[in-house]
C-alpha cells in the first residue's frame, strides 16, 4: 500500500494518497444519502405546512416570537458567553451568507422551486444552528430541567393519545367488568401477597384473575345499566394512574404532602379531563389524555422543586406558549397573511374527504395506531419466544441439530421474501380460511406480524448470543435450572437488543401497503374503526390512495402532510421505546 | 460445624479410603475424603481430555491442580460439578462419588448436585446486577431466605465486606477485578456449599489482588473444602495441602502432600516440570 520513497532526513516518507482519498470517498458515499433524505424532507415539509406560500413577514413574526425566545432560553441555560457569540454569528452570518448565495443561485443557475432564501436560511441555517443549541443547553441543570418538562408534557400527551385510540376498539363496559373484577382484585392479591411474603402470591394472583375474567364475561350480556364512558375511564385509568404517580413520588422518599399533591392533582385533572369535548376521540378520552399529561408533569415537578437549582428551566413551556399567542396575535393585528396549512389539528382529527381542504387523516391514524399496537405485542412475543428456543433450549447436534440449522436458514430466507407475498399469505391464511375477514385489523396485524418476524426472530438470537457465556455458566454453577438462568441472567441483559431489533422491525412494518393491499385494507375509511374485526385503513393506504388524486392540492398539500403525520407517529413510537430501552440499560 | 462432620462421616469415609488402596492414586491424607474419582475419562467428541483420573480429595483442605494448558485439570473441575453436561459433545466415563454417592447416576439432579458445590471461575463473572443481588442470586435460585445477614456474612467470608458494606446496591460491575472476584465467591459461599471449585481464579488478577485471595483460600478452607486449578506453580505450592500434577493428554502423573511432590516428587516428568525444564 504505502510507498517509500527517499528523502534528505534519511528516514523517507511514507505515501498516504490512497488512504486519504478513500477516507473521503467513503464519507462521500455517507453523506450523499443523508443530502438526498435531507433535500426530500425539507420538501415535504414545505408543502405539509404551506410555506411555499409563507410571506416574509409572517415568517420574520414567528422566527421573532418564538424561535428568538427559545434561542434566548438555550443562551441563558448555558450560560457562556462565547457560547452566546458563536450562536449569534452563525444566525447572523448564516442570514447574509444563504441570502447572497440563494440570490447568486437563482440568477446564475435558474429557479429553485417552491423555496425562496428566507426558507433555505430556515432551514439550512436556522434549524441546525437551534438543534446545536438545543443539545449543548440541555447538558446543563436549567436545559435539562426545562427540556424534561417539554417532554413529560408532550411525552405524556402523546402517550394520553395513544392509549385513548386503542380504548376505541375496546368494548367499554366489558373492560368496566374486567378491570372491576379482574385486574383490581388480582393485582391487589399480588401486592398484598408479596408484601407479606406468602410463597403463591402469584399463582393466586393468576386464579383471581382469570375467575374474574370469567365473572365479567358472564355478567357482561346479564347487566344493561353501565356508567357513562367518561366515569368508566376515570375508574380504571384515572385513578390507578393518579395511584400510581403518587407511588412513584412515595419511592423517592418525599414527603407525604408532595405524595398527596401529585396523587390529588392527577385524579383531578383526570376528573376534569372528562368534561373536555374531543370532535375525534369518544367521550371520556379526556380523561386519559389530560390525566397522563398531568401524573407525568407533577411526578417530574416533585422532583425539580425538591431539588434547588435549575427551576427556572420550568419557564421554558411558558415562554413557548406566550411566544406562539404573542405571534399569532400580531399576525392577526397586523393583518399579515397567513399561508395555506395543510397539518392542522383539523388534518389530523377529521375523516378523509373528496376535497383537498377538508381532507382529514384521523381514521387512517387510529387505524395505524391500534395496528401497530398489535404488531408490537405479537411480533415481539413471538420473535423472543423463537429466538430463546433456538438459541438456549435446541440442541446443537443430532437430529435436532439439523433441523435446528434447517429452520435457522429458512428464518434468515424468510427475511428476504417480497412483502407483496405476505400478503398474499395473509389473504389466504387468515382472511380467507381462519375467516378473520378482509382488511379488518386481525387480519393486517397478523399479516405483518409474519412479515416482520424473520427480523425480530434474528436480531433477538443476536441479542441473545452476545449474552456472554460466563454469565450462563456463572447461574448455572450457582444450581440454577435452565428456565432460572433464562429468566435472571439472559433476558434482562438481551432486552435491550431485543428491544432494538423489534423498534427497527415495527418501523418496517408501519411503512408497509403492499401486504394491506393484499389482505384487501381499505384505501379510504370514513370513520374511525370501532372494534379490530371492523374495515381498517392505515396511513400508508391513505397516502398512497391520495397521491393517485388528480387535483394538485391533493398530490402537494396532503399527501406531504400525511408523510410528515406518518414520520412523526414513527419518530414518537421509535423514541418511546427507545426511552423504555434506555431505562432497562440504565437500571441494569 | 466442621467437627460434627468429620465424626458424622468418619465411618464412611474409611470404608471409602480402604476401597481406594487398589487405584493408582495414593491417598494422600488420612483426613475424610469427601469427593472421589474412579477411572475417570471425558472425552470430547472424539478427543479425549481426562484420561483414566482417580483420586480422591480430603475434606477441609486445599487440593491444587496443576499442570500445562490443556492437560485436562479444568475438565477434571468441571467433572465434580456436572459443569460438562452442559457441552452437548463430552461424554463422561468411570465414576465420580460425593460422600459416597455417585454423581454420574441418573437419580441425580445435575442442578441438585450444583447446589451442593460452589464455583469460582478464571474470569470474575459477577452478573450485571447489584453487589447485594450477586450475593442472594444462589439463595434466590435456590429458594433459600435471603436475610441482610446471611449477605453480610457471605461478603464478610469473601473479605468484601469492609470495601462494599456502604454500596450494597451499586453494580457489582463496577468493582475492580480483584473486588469482582470476591464478589464471585462470596456469591459462591452464600448458599453455604459444601466444596469450593475454583478454576485459576487469580490468573485474570494483578499480583495484589491474587494474593489477597490466596490469604482468603487460607481461611475458606476452615469451612470447605477447596479444590483449585493454577497455573502457578508458586500459587500451588503456597496455599495447598494436597497437589495433582496432571500432564500431557489428560493423565494425572502424581498426586501427593503438596510438600512432597514439590521437593521430592517420584515421578521424573512431574520434577522436570515443576523445575520449569518443560511446560
Amino acid at each position: 500500500m504505502a510507498v517509500e520513497t527517499e528523502t534528505d532526513t534519511g528516514f523517507g516518507e511514507v505515501s498516504r494518497l490512497r488512504g486519504v482519498v478513500f477516507e473521503y470517498v467513503s464519507l462521500g458515499a455517507s453523506v450523499v444519502g443523508l443530502i438526498a433524505l435531507a433535500a426530500l424532507l425539507i420538501y415535504v415539509f414545505v408543502d405539509a405546512f404551506g410555506l411555499a406560500t409563507a410571506s416574509p413577514e409572517w415568517l420574520l413574526t414567528y422566527f421573532l416570537t418564538l424561535v428568538v425566545p427559545y434561542v434566548g432560553f438555550c443562551l441563558y441555560s448555558v450560560g457562556d458567553r462565547a457560547f452566546t457569540r458563536k450562536v449569534a454569528l452563525a444566525l447572523g452570518g448564516g442570514l447574509v451568507v444563504t441570502a447572497v448565495g440563494f440570490t447568486a443561485i437563482e440568477t446564475l443557475v435558474g429557479t429553485i422551486p417552491r423555496l425562496t432564501w428566507q426558507l433555505a436560511y430556515l432551514f439550512l441555517v436556522a434549524t441546525p444552528t437551534v438543534a446545536s443549541a438545543t443539545f449543548v443547553a440541555s447538558q446543563e441543570r436549567v436545559g435539562t430541567v426545562g427540556f424534561g418538562l417539554l417532554g413529560r408534557l408532550v411525552g405524556g400527551a402523546a402517550l394520553g393519545c395513544a392509549v385513548a385510540i386503542l380504548f376505541i376498539v375496546i368494548d367499554r363496559p366489558l373492560w368496566f367488568l374486567v378491570y372491576t373484577f379482574a385486574v383490581l382484585p388480582a393485582a391487589g392479591v399480588a401486592a398484598y401477597g408479596r408484601r407479606m411474603g406468602y410463597e403463591w402470591a402469584t399463582v393466586t394472583a393468576v386464579v383471581v384473575g382469570l375467575l374474574g375474567l370469567l365473572v365479567a364475561t358472564l355478567t357482561r350480556p346479564i347487566l344493561g345499566v353501565y356508567p357513562a364512558d367518561g366515569l368508566i375511564y376515570l375508574w380504571t385509568l384515572g385513578v390507578p394512574l393518579a395511584a400510581g404517580a403518587a407511588g412513584v413520588v412515595w419511592l423517592r422518599e418525599e414527603s407525604r404532602k408532595t405524595v398527596a399533591a401529585v396523587g390529588g392533582s392527577t385524579l383531578l385533572a383526570a376528573a376534569a379531563g372528562m368534561l373536555l369535548g374531543s370532535s375525534a376521540l369518544p367521550a371520556g378520552s379526556g380523561v386519559i389524555v389530560v390525566g397522563a399529561t398531568v401524573a407525568a408533569t407533577a411526578v417530574y415537578l416533585a422532583d425539580v422543586v425538591d431539588a434547588d437549582t435549575g427551576r427556572e428551566g420550568l419557564l421554558l413551556p411558558v415562554v413557548l406558549a406566550v411566544g406562539a399567542l404573542a405571534g399569532a396575535a400580531v399576525v392577526q393585528t397586523v393583518g399579515i397573511t397567513t399561508p395555506e396549512m395543510w397539518l392542522t389539528p383539523a388534518y389530523v382529527t377529521s375523516a378523509p374527504s373528496n376535497t383537498a381542504a377538508n381532507a382529514g387523516l384521523y381514521p387512517a391514524i387510529v387505524g395505524s395506531i391500534i395496528i401497530i399496537a398489535i404488531v408490537a405485542v405479537l411480533s415481539f412475543v413471538l420473535g423472543v419466544g423463537a429466538a430463546v428456543f433456538l438459541e438456549e433450549y435446541a440442541a446443537d447436534t443430532g437430529l435436532v441439530g439439523r433441523l435446528t440449522r434447517l429452520i435457522q436458514i429458512n428464518i434468515a430466507n424468510l427475511a428476504a421474501v417480497p412483502s407483496v407475498v405476505y400478503g398474499l399469505l395473509g389473504l389466504g391464511l387468515f382472511a380467507n380460511l381462519l375467516g378473520f375477514g378482509f382488511g379488518t385489523a386481525v387480519t393486517i396485524a397478523l399479516t405483518l406480524s409474519l412479515l416482520i418476524l424473520p427480523i425480530t426472530v434474528i436480531s433477538a438470537q443476536e441479542a441473545v448470543r452476545s449474552v456472554p457465556d460466563e454469565l450462563r455458566q456463572g447461574s448455572y454453577a450457582m444450581g440454577a435450572t435452565r428456565w432460572q438462568t433464562i429468566k435472571n441472567v439472559v433476558l434482562p441483559e438481551a432486552m435491550p437488543g431485543m428491544l432494538t431489533g423489534t423498534i427497527l422491525a415495527l418501523g418496517r412494518a408501519i411503512g408497509e401497503t403492499a401486504p394491506l393491499i393484499m389482505v384487501g385494507a381499505a384505501t379510504t375509511v370514513f370513520s374511525a374503526p370501532d372494534s379490530i374485526l371492523s374495515r381498517f385503513s392505515a396511513m400508508p393506504m391513505q397516502i398512497y390512495a391520495w397521491a393517485n388524486y388528480p387535483q394538485a392540492e391533493f398530490r402537494y398539500g396532503v399527501v406531504a402532510a400525511g408523510v410528515v403525520t406518518l414520520l412523526i407517529v414513527l419518530l414518537a413510537m421509535n423514541g418511546t421505546a427507545i426511552i423504555i430501552r434506555n431505562r432497562m440499560e440504565r437500571d441494569h | 460445624m466442621s467437627q460434627n462432620d468429620l465424626t458424622e462421616s468418619d465411618s464412611e469415609s474409611l470404608i471409602t479410603t480402604d476401597v481406594q488402596t487398589n487405584t493408582t492414586a495414593q491417598t494422600a491424607s488420612a483426613a475424610t475424603t469427601v469427593v472421589e474419582t474412579d477411572h475417570l475419562s471425558v472425552y470430547y467428541g472424539d478427543d479425549q481430555a481426562l484420561d483414566d483420573v482417580s483420586m480422591a480429595i480430603p475434606e477441609h483442605q486445599v487440593t491444587a491442580l496443576i499442570g500445562p494448558s490443556g492437560c485436562g485439570k479444568s475438565t477434571f473441575l468441571r467433572c465434580l460439578n456436572r459443569m460438562n453436561d452442559l457441552i452437548d459433545i463430552a461424554r463422561v466415563e468411570g465414576t465420580v462419588t460425593l460422600r459416597g454417592t455417585d454423581i454420574y447416576d441418573d437419580a441425580v439432579d445435575p442442578v441438585a448436585l450444583r447446589r451442593k458445590i460452589g464455583m469460582v471461575f478464571q474470569k470474575p463473572n459477577p452478573f450485571p446486577k447489584s453487589i447485594y443481588d450477586n450475593v442472594a442470586y444462589g439463595l434466590r435460585v435456590q429458594d433459600k431466605e435471603v436475610t441482610d445477614e446471611r449477605i453480610e456474612d457471605a461478603l464478610r467470608g469473601a473479605a468484601l465486606w469492609d470495601e462494599v458494606e456502604d454500596q450494597l446496591d451499586q453494580s457489582g460491575l463496577e468493582l475492580s477485578g480483584g473486588q469482582q472476584q470476591r464478589l464471585c465467591i462470596a456469591r459462591a459461599i452464600a448458599p453455604d456449599p459444601e466444596i469450593l471449585l475454583m478454576d485459576e481464579p487469580t490468573s485474570a488478577l494483578d499480583p495484589v489482588a491474587a494474593s489477597k485471595i490466596e490469604d482468603l483460600i487460607d481461611e475458606l478452607v476452615e469451612d470447605y473444602t477447596v479444590v483449585i486449578v493454577t497455573h502457578n506453580m508458586q500459587q500451588a505450592a503456597r496455599i495447598s495441602d494436597q497437589t495433582a500434577v496432571f500432564l500431557t493428554g489428560g493423565n494425572l502423573v502424581e498426586y501427593d502432600k503438596t510438600d512432597k511432590i514439590f521437593e521430592n516428587p517420584d515421578s521424573q516428568r512431574v520434577e522436570d516440570y515443576i523445575t520449569g525444564k518443560f511446560g
